[in-house]
């Protein structure tokens, strides 16, 4: 959700034979880039080059983020999310893209005993994140909430594939959805060896960067901008920085990501870096951390297997015991 | 040997080191405490053990939550890729008729064939036919054993492989009801089923056993990857290898778990389900 800078270091210029797209997409600049030389057989298709196939696969790849953004954006009164909010105390129908995005934004909120959860929406749109990036209007969802509201109060059926909010609340997918995208472009483009994809600040990157060496990510100054802090290099990981730096709200001194126990912004943290199997998981765990603070934060990832550097508003730095062996 | 039986050995043996200290001053005091050490060896020996016991009951819990967390992320992405890639269409804005057509038409499937799905339509692509790598794959197709209940259908159209949009544009119906997510929950045709996945490295066919409705059998049966199929799928069960056949009949669909260095393959594997689910459906 959060978009952060993080730079893909000694980034090429395209050579004719690869790829490299970029799109505004999910309030961010996501960019897919296809390294021309591809490592395994691809039998082509008659009459249809390598670059094209790149292309087209590129294509299937950005495609996953629209239908993730149409499903799961809260500044849309259409999607499906907002539709559902609207529904209260009855199972609701969704699409696999919503009930897999929410079964996992539960199951987060569980693990981390709820500083991570989805269910801040309305939170949030009251605190003024309630603009649509592209159009710039604002979106106002009128709900009774004078209770307060957290993960518990939503239901899953998986047998029927309904959700149950128990009470009126918006779900606030940004954490996940951005990195399920992310994630399902990743799979697209499995057959390609080589690749990158970075959603503001959610990156997935396959195999090896055009040099042939693992993918060098830059991880930046949460307080110097242009500025890098540290950099890792990753192959077939997702990693997602999150930093107090990105999105403020209009009407108040305040980042993005909130604590969802307090409602308060989470001021013990500048950035959170998380290196991952899936960009969704990342992603979460980095919301999850910025609300926990280091120590707390660190300890998350060594109970849950994922690496990750914190650093605090001060500059120190807080890294895993695994994070080290990126370098 | 049952740590309270080492222990109770151990106590034995103290107490008859104890009494050949006391009843031979002279050698028998090194022998006794000799005794009496190795009993208490034995007996330290059974204690180290049980709190080791303890320490695993105690780290077990977060173990499942990690590899929960792990594996649901790597699930989900599984599924809505298997629900969704072969509708994937340059148009996005067709979600709005998606939720209740995929609905509808599923219910409709289960009570009816719709009549598209009649042999002779060759709009009927299978889960697999759309893989973006499905290259390779498609020449194997055509060779492969189709079931005997099964229409001839989805060999031919396997040539919509990475065009998949007219034929969901042209049936909605059977495009809706083929996804797994919506097959998962209707009953499955007895017989058995075949299905290819495809990945970088190759071709993988799974072989599906449907009774009474239920996934009772799992298996890969053409292993056609540079890399041996024994990464995802072990020749010794229960060896604490990742057993992705085993969990799709566990689990009762294709949502397997990722397997780190074997990831495409895995893959491959969950998409050779849904095929073969697919067509369970039919």
């Amino acid at each position: 959700m959060h978009s952060l800078m993080q730079s893909l270091q000694h980034y090429p210029k395209p050579q004719s034979n690869e790829v490299v797209r970029t799109v505004a997409l999910m309030g961010t600049f996501v960019t897919i880039h296809v390294v021309g030389h591809v490592g395994g057989d691809m039998a082509g298709r008659e009459g249809e080059t390598e670059t094209a196939q790149r292309e087209r696969a590129v294509d299937r790849a950005l495609d996953w983020f629209y239908k993730i953004e149409e499903c799961c954006t809260r500044f849309e009164a259409s999607s499906e999310v907002m539709r559902l909010a609207t529904q209260v105390a009855v199972p609701v129908p969704v699409s696999t893209i919503l009930f897999e995005a929410v079964q996992f934004a539960l199951a987060v909120a569980e693990a981390t005993e709820g500083a991570f959860d989805p269910t801040v929406g309305y939170a949030m749109e009251s605190l003024g994140f309630n603009r649509e990036y592209r159009t710039g209007q604002t979106i106002r969802t009128t709900l009774d909430s004078s209770a307060s509201v957290s993960y518990r109060d939503v239901r899953l059926d998986a047998e029927g594939q309904t959700i149950t909010l128990l009470r009126p609340l918006i779900l606030d997918l940004g954490a996940v959805a951005k990195g399920l995208a992310v994630d399902l472009a990743a799979r697209e483009l499995q057959s390609f060896a080589n690749f990158a994809i970075n959603a503001g600040g959610d990156l997935y990157l396959g195999g090896c960067s055009p040099s042939g060496e693992p993918w060098s990510i830059g991880i930046r100054h949460p307080r110097n901008d242009g500025e890098l802090i540290d950099s890792v290099r990753v192959s077939n990981r997702a990693i997602c920085t999150s930093g107090d730096y990105e999105k403020r709200a209009n009407d108040e001194q305040g980042h993005h990501i909130r604590d969802p126990r307090t409602g308060s912004s989470a001021n013990a943290v500048a950035s959170v870096t998380v290196i991952a199997l899936t960009a969704m998981l990342a992603d979460a765990l980095a919301t999850a951390a910025f609300v926990l603070g280091p120590s707390d934060g660190i300890q998350l990832f060594h109970r849950l297997g994922v690496d990750g550097l914190i650093i605090s508003p001060t500059l120190e730095l807080y890294a895993t015991r695994g994070f080290r062996e990126y370098h | 040997m049952d740590k309270s039986t080492l222990l109770l050995a151990a106590i034995i043996l103290a107490v008859f080191g104890a009494s050949v200290a006391a009843g031979h001053p002279h050698w028998g005091t090194f022998t006794g405490i000799a005794i009496i050490l190795l009993a208490a060896g034995l007996g330290a020996g059974t204690l180290p053990l049980r709190s080791q016991d303890f320490v695993e009951e105690r780290t077990s819990p977060t173990q499942r939550i990690s590899n929960g967390l792990i594996t649901l992320s790597s699930a989900a992405i599984v599924a809505i890729y298997a629900a969704g890639y072969h509708r994937t269409s340059p148009a996005a804005h067709r979600f709005d008729s998606q939720i209740p057509q995929q609905r509808t038409s599923a219910t409709i499937a289960i009570a009816t064939p719709p009549p598209a799905a009649n042999p002779g339509s060759s709009a009927a692509p299978p889960v697999s036919s759309s893989a973006s790598s499905a290259a390779p794959a498609i020449k194997k197709n055509t060779k492969r054993p189709s079931a005997p209940s099964r229409k001839a259908a989805p060999s031919s159209a396997s040539d919509s492989a990475g065009s998949p949009s007219p034929a969901s544009a042209t049936n909605p119906p059977i495009e809706a009801a083929a996804p797994p997510a919506g097959a998962a929950k209707s009953a499955y045709k007895d017989g058995v089923y075949l299905g290819w996945g495809s990945c970088r490295h190759g071709d993988i066919e799974a072989s599906v056993t449907i009774q009474d409705g239920k996934i009772a059998l799992v298996a890969i049966s053409q292993c056609l990857t540079r890399y041996s199929c024994g990464w995802i799928a072990p020749k010794i069960p229960g060896a604490g290898l990742p057993d992705l056949p085993s969990q799709v009949v566990e689990r009762q669909g294709p949502k397997v778990d990722y397997v780190s260095g074997a990831t495409e393959s895995s893959y491959a594997f969950a998409d050779a389900v849904v095929a073969a689910l697919s067509k369970a459906t039919e």
